[in-house]
């Protein structure tokens, strides 16, 4: 033991020189690292959580970017689509609309010429009459009664067919 | 090379210069060439081998040697490394935090690895005191001018001229204090975590009063087959036991072994052939000091794991 120098206070100096270096590191540097380590560790789940987080977000904004896009285009679609049908139909009842009212105008105008027609027949039975009379006159020289005589004529006609009324 | 071709051409004289040099100067070129004549400012003296640490003075009862010297320079070294990241750590490193953080994270990583997550933090503190404490002992000792420094003692009427410094790992009062307290903290956290267990590893005479018991109620086989393994276990656990003490003696001078023979080694190389040839085995130094740190360490808590598991090789059985 000698000759290895082994000595009790020695010992005990280097224990307590062990102690003192571990008491100091223990302050100095394995409290304040280990608390570095853990509060960095923790801001790094932090940060990943975060980040996830964004990135769902961003997802779902994309997803709900996406899904508005789709109705607006529906939307539009079924816009157009009524925009058309408006138009058809439109079309469609001023066809009818112009129709009926060519229809109208034919059917007036047909009445115009048949009233037309109906009074230059009126006109035209009278003058002929009073020409036939005046004829007759002329013929017989005897004036007929002139009431006689129309009732005569307007038999007349109304037995031929070519200049009947209606 | 990474340099001009002059540059490399002056670089070889000079390694030429300083291996002719050393080789005339060493006490090996001596020996083949013959003195030639070099000042002695070149030629360095045989080592005076001495295990003790060499005394410097006293303090009261405490004898001050220079290895305890030397072991208070890593202490200011250490703390002071350690205050001068942590007084301003910072989250985002600086090289120095990020350099000590290496370090303490990989020791950490070593604690939890061979431990597991529970008791590894706990194991940490010591284990990491432990190889901070050897590594930086042996290499502050490899610091140039570190052994160079002496200081005269006048005793008995003569003067005894011996370096200030000396690594405190060849001392042998250090690296057994060392291993007294790696001792203990087995002790301690065996007994707290294995309470009785630990105890039963060493003093397992159950199977043995079992056996008695068995022949009292008259099962003679059962019995006796009982006392015959209580027999075993109780000589298992006075291996154990022993091997337990022995570590105390092995760990203490497998350092101590080490270190010293490595500065030996070096102071050799030396005086045989200065310069040149102590080169390699100061490299060679720088290793053996890391990696008897991390035996001294590392064997410290492969033993207070075993320690404190003991209740689990119990469950296996």
């Amino acid at each position: 033991m000698e000759g290895l120098g082994i000595n009790l206070p020695q010992l005990i100096a280097q224990i307590v020189s062990f102690l003192v270096l571990f008491g100091l590191l223990y302050f100095f540097a394995y409290k304040p690292i280990l608390r570095m380590f853990d509060e960095r560790s923790q801001r790094i789940k932090e940060s990943v959580e975060q980040a996830e987080k964004v990135k769902e977000e961003a997802a779902a904004a994309e997803e709900e970017n996406r899904k508005k896009l789709e109705t607006a285009a529906k939307e539009g679609q079924e816009a157009i689509a009524r925009a058309m049908r408006a138009g058809d139909e439109a079309r469609q009842r001023a066809q009818q609309e112009a129709q009926v009212e060519a229809a109208g105008l034919v059917e007036k105008a047909r009445q115009e010429i048949q009233r037309e027609r109906d009074e230059v027949i009126g006109e035209l039975r009278q003058e002929f009459a009073d020409l036939a009379v005046a004829a007759a006159e002329k013929v017989i020289e005897k004036s007929l009664d002139k009431e006689a005589h129309r009732e005569l004529i307007e038999k007349v006609l109304d037995e031929s067919t070519g200049l009947d009324k209606e | 090379m990474g340099c001009s071709f002059p540059v490399l051409i002056v670089i070889i004289i000079i390694v030429l210069a300083v291996g002719v040099v050393s080789l005339l100067s060493g006490a090996l070129g001596k020996a083949i060439v013959g003195d030639v004549g070099l000042p002695d400012i070149f030629t360095v003296d045989a080592p005076h081998v001495q295990l003790p640490a060499e005394e410097i003075g006293h303090i009261g009862p405490i004898t001050i040697t220079n290895t305890l010297i030397a072991s208070w320079i890593t202490i200011v070294v250490l703390v002071a490394l350690a205050w001068a990241v942590t007084h301003r750590i910072k989250l985002i490193p600086s090289r120095l935090q990020s350099l000590l953080e290496f370090a303490i994270e990989w020791l950490l990583n070593l604690c939890t690895d061979v431990a597991g997550e529970k008791y590894g933090r706990r194991f940490f503190p010591i284990i990491t005191t432990i190889f901070l404490f050897v590594i930086m002992n042996s290499w502050l000792s490899l610091v140039p001018g570190f052994g160079s420094i002496t200081y005269t003692v006048a005793e008995h009427g003569e003067e005894h001229v011996m370096p200030l410094l000396r690594g405190a790992n060849t001392d042998i009062n250090f690296t057994l204090a060392l291993s007294i307290v790696s001792f203990i903290f087995v002790c301690y956290f065996g007994i707290r975590y294995s309470r009785l267990l630990f105890f039963k590893q060493f003093f397992n005479g159950g199977r043995f009063i079992r056996g008695h018991g068995l022949l009292f109620r008259g099962k003679v086989k059962a019995g006796f087959g009982s006392i015959g393994f209580g027999i075993i276990d109780m000589f298992v656990g006075f291996l154990e036991l022993i091997s337990f003490f022995i570590r105390l003696v092995s760990f203490a001078f497998r350092l101590f072994g080490n270190m010293l023979g490595g500065e030996i080694l070096i102071l050799m190389m030396l005086f045989l052939m200065p310069y040149l040839l102590a080169v390699p085995f100061y490299g060679l130094e720088l290793l053996v000091g890391a990696i008897q740190a991390l035996i001294f360490g590392g064997l410290t808590l492969v033993f207070v794991t075993m320690a404190v598991t003991l209740h689990e090789h119990e469950e296996a059985h």
